[in-house]
């Protein structure tokens, strides 16, 4: 028998602590902004002068930050920044799709700034695309924009089946680059959702307004919901073409063991990005949102350390077509 | 009226309003050299700073003054969504952390001293209207003086506190932000302006 072929307990419970992780991205993205607007508040010593509403505000903020810090005015600059570039205790960190976006708008390599991706592109190496499952902020409002597309169909509004060419999302970045190379100006980052959503946040929250970028969110969160399920992200997204590409011999992959498995294809279903699990067939596009582990019923998914998918492994050992075939 | 006339007149205006309106969406994506403003201090010439800016909108979010603002396509779209300063409405106080936290190096870091605002800051130059300002039609007023970051270095005065714009000014729109004459008798000339004439 096959009893000793377990996955780790802790990869089932993954999924919780990616939401988790997804969350927190969210309201850093949503306080960040919040704290610069107290700090200007500090380092102008206008309490007097304020609004009641910008009192409030003041005193919250100073009521959540003051255990940890002693001059917000300077240090509460530790944390600046969105997932598009940030600067955590000194170091900075950029999107590899920012690194690659400039040095094709200026045509130029400035160093300095090329360091500051390198993490990123380190780890997208390793873990394959996995900044899409974890971190992207527009990922936690597209996975919900995902659930209202289920409740539509569950009142019987049948939408966001169609299918596009998966490839499609290299176009547009090659296109992206190639368009700021020309006009020299980093346009990939009007396209690029996590870029748009730290940026737009923090214009509606300290300089009072949303700015053009929201419309474009919604245009593809509408996109997502009534054309193609999570499509922008399949077929579209530059940086999810750049991470699918860098993380194409990614060594972190999720692997079926075909002993356990019983066809049920729960994993297919719950896939966002529409691959094939139960085939085998994840390919480069898969982020590592471990949704599939969750789901099994019969613990046949785990974690693997190899640069190559499994070949197709046929049907699952538990499965009807198997026990057929095995008689 | 004729049914024909009458289609003719349909399409003669529709073709009217679309010529109109697409010339409407040319000047708006069009970069309007009529609105003045300043890049963050120590930032690159204006063409080489559009190609450096990746859009991160940190230099904002470390700005202590809140003066730095972001464009939407008003300005073309080259310029979406990259910083700037209106000086009237909010004006710079040289501290010099946008340059600190920019990645991309689009704002050089800069020390927070005198040798390196004069050297490396160049957002624009003050100008005075003599007509406009109060101490050259015989009134005292000194305000820009005042407010000047860089006195008797980047502006002096003469008798009856009339100001006079040295070379050394950086352009910071201190000056601009408090002059008490409306329209401003002293206003900054954004460099990018200053090299296109």
């Amino acid at each position: 028998m096959t009893e000793n072929i377990k996955p780790f307990f802790l990869w089932r419970h993954l999924n919780k602590i990616r939401w988790l992780v997804l969350s927190l991205v969210f309201f850093m993205l949503i306080f960040l902004p919040f704290a610069h607007v107290y700090q200007t508040y500090v380092a102008s010593f206008s309490y007097d002068l304020l609004d009641p509403s910008e009192k409030q505000l003041y005193n919250f903020m100073e009521m959540i930050t003051s255990p940890f810090i002693n001059d917000p005015a300077l240090d509460l600059d530790a944390i600046k920044g969105n997932t598009w570039s940030g600067n955590f205790f000194g170091y900075k960190i950029s999107d590899p799709l920012a690194v690659v976006g400039q040095i094709s708008a200026s045509l130029t390599i400035y160093w300095p700034f090329v360091i500051t991706g390198l993490i990123p592109i380190v780890l997208t190496i390793i873990f394959g695309r996995f900044f899409c499952g974890w971190i992207c902020p527009a990922t936690f409002l597209y996975e919900l924009n995902t659930n209202l597309s289920l409740s539509l169909q569950r009142i019987g509004i049948k939408a966001g089946k169609k299918h596009f060419d998966r490839r499609l999302k290299y176009v547009v970045l090659t296109v992206g680059l190639i368009v700021s190379a020309l006009t020299g100006a980093v346009l990939v980052s009007m396209i690029y959702p996590p870029a748009i959503i730290g940026r737009e946040i923090y214009f509606a929250i300290a300089l009072g307004g949303f700015g053009a970028g929201l419309l474009f969110f919604i245009l593809t969160l509408l996109f997502d919901l009534l054309v193609a399920r999570r499509g922008f992200c399949r077929y579209v997204c530059p940086g999810g073409a750049l991470y699918s590409l860098l993380g194409h011999f990614r060594i972190f992959r999720i692997k079926r063991i075909v002993e356990n498995c019983n066809d049920c294809a729960k994993c297919n279903a719950v896939c966002e990005f529409g691959l094939d699990p139960l085939r085998d067939n994840f390919g480069q596009e898969c982020n590592n949102c471990t949704a599939c582990i969750a789901v099994c019923p019969t613990d046949a998914l785990t974690f693997n350390i190899k640069i190559k998918d499994e070949e197709n492994q046929g049907p699952g050992h538990l499965g009807r077509a198997y026990l057929k075939n095995n008689q | 009226m004729k049914r024909r006339s009458f289609i003719k007149d349909l399409i003669a205006g529709a073709v009217a309003t679309t010529v109109l309106n697409s010339a409407s969406v040319e000047a708006a994506f069009a970069p309007q050299m009529g609105q003045r403003y300043l890049r963050p201090p120590g930032s690159l010439p204006e063409k080489e700073f559009e190609e450096r800016c990746i859009r991160c909108g940190q230099c904002g979010e470390v700005c202590p003054n809140r003066c730095i603002e972001y464009f939407n396509v008003e300005n073309g779209v080259d310029s979406f969504n990259t910083p700037y300063i209106t000086p009237r409405s909010k004006a710079c106080i040289l501290c010099m952390k946008c340059g600190d936290v920019c990645p991309t190096g689009a704002i050089k870091p800069l020390q927070r001293t005198a040798e390196d605002i004069i050297g490396f800051v160049r957002m624009g130059k003050a100008r005075v209207e003599k007509a406009l300002c109060l101490s050259y039609q015989g009134k005292t007023c000194g305000v820009c003086y005042r407010a000047c970051p860089l006195q008797d270095v980047a502006i002096k005065v003469q008798l009856l506190e009339q100001p006079v714009v040295l070379e050394a000014c950086v352009g910071c729109g201190l000056c601009e932000r408090s002059c008490i004459q409306l329209p401003q008798a002293i206003k900054i000339v954004p460099d990018h302006i200053r090299a296109v004439s």
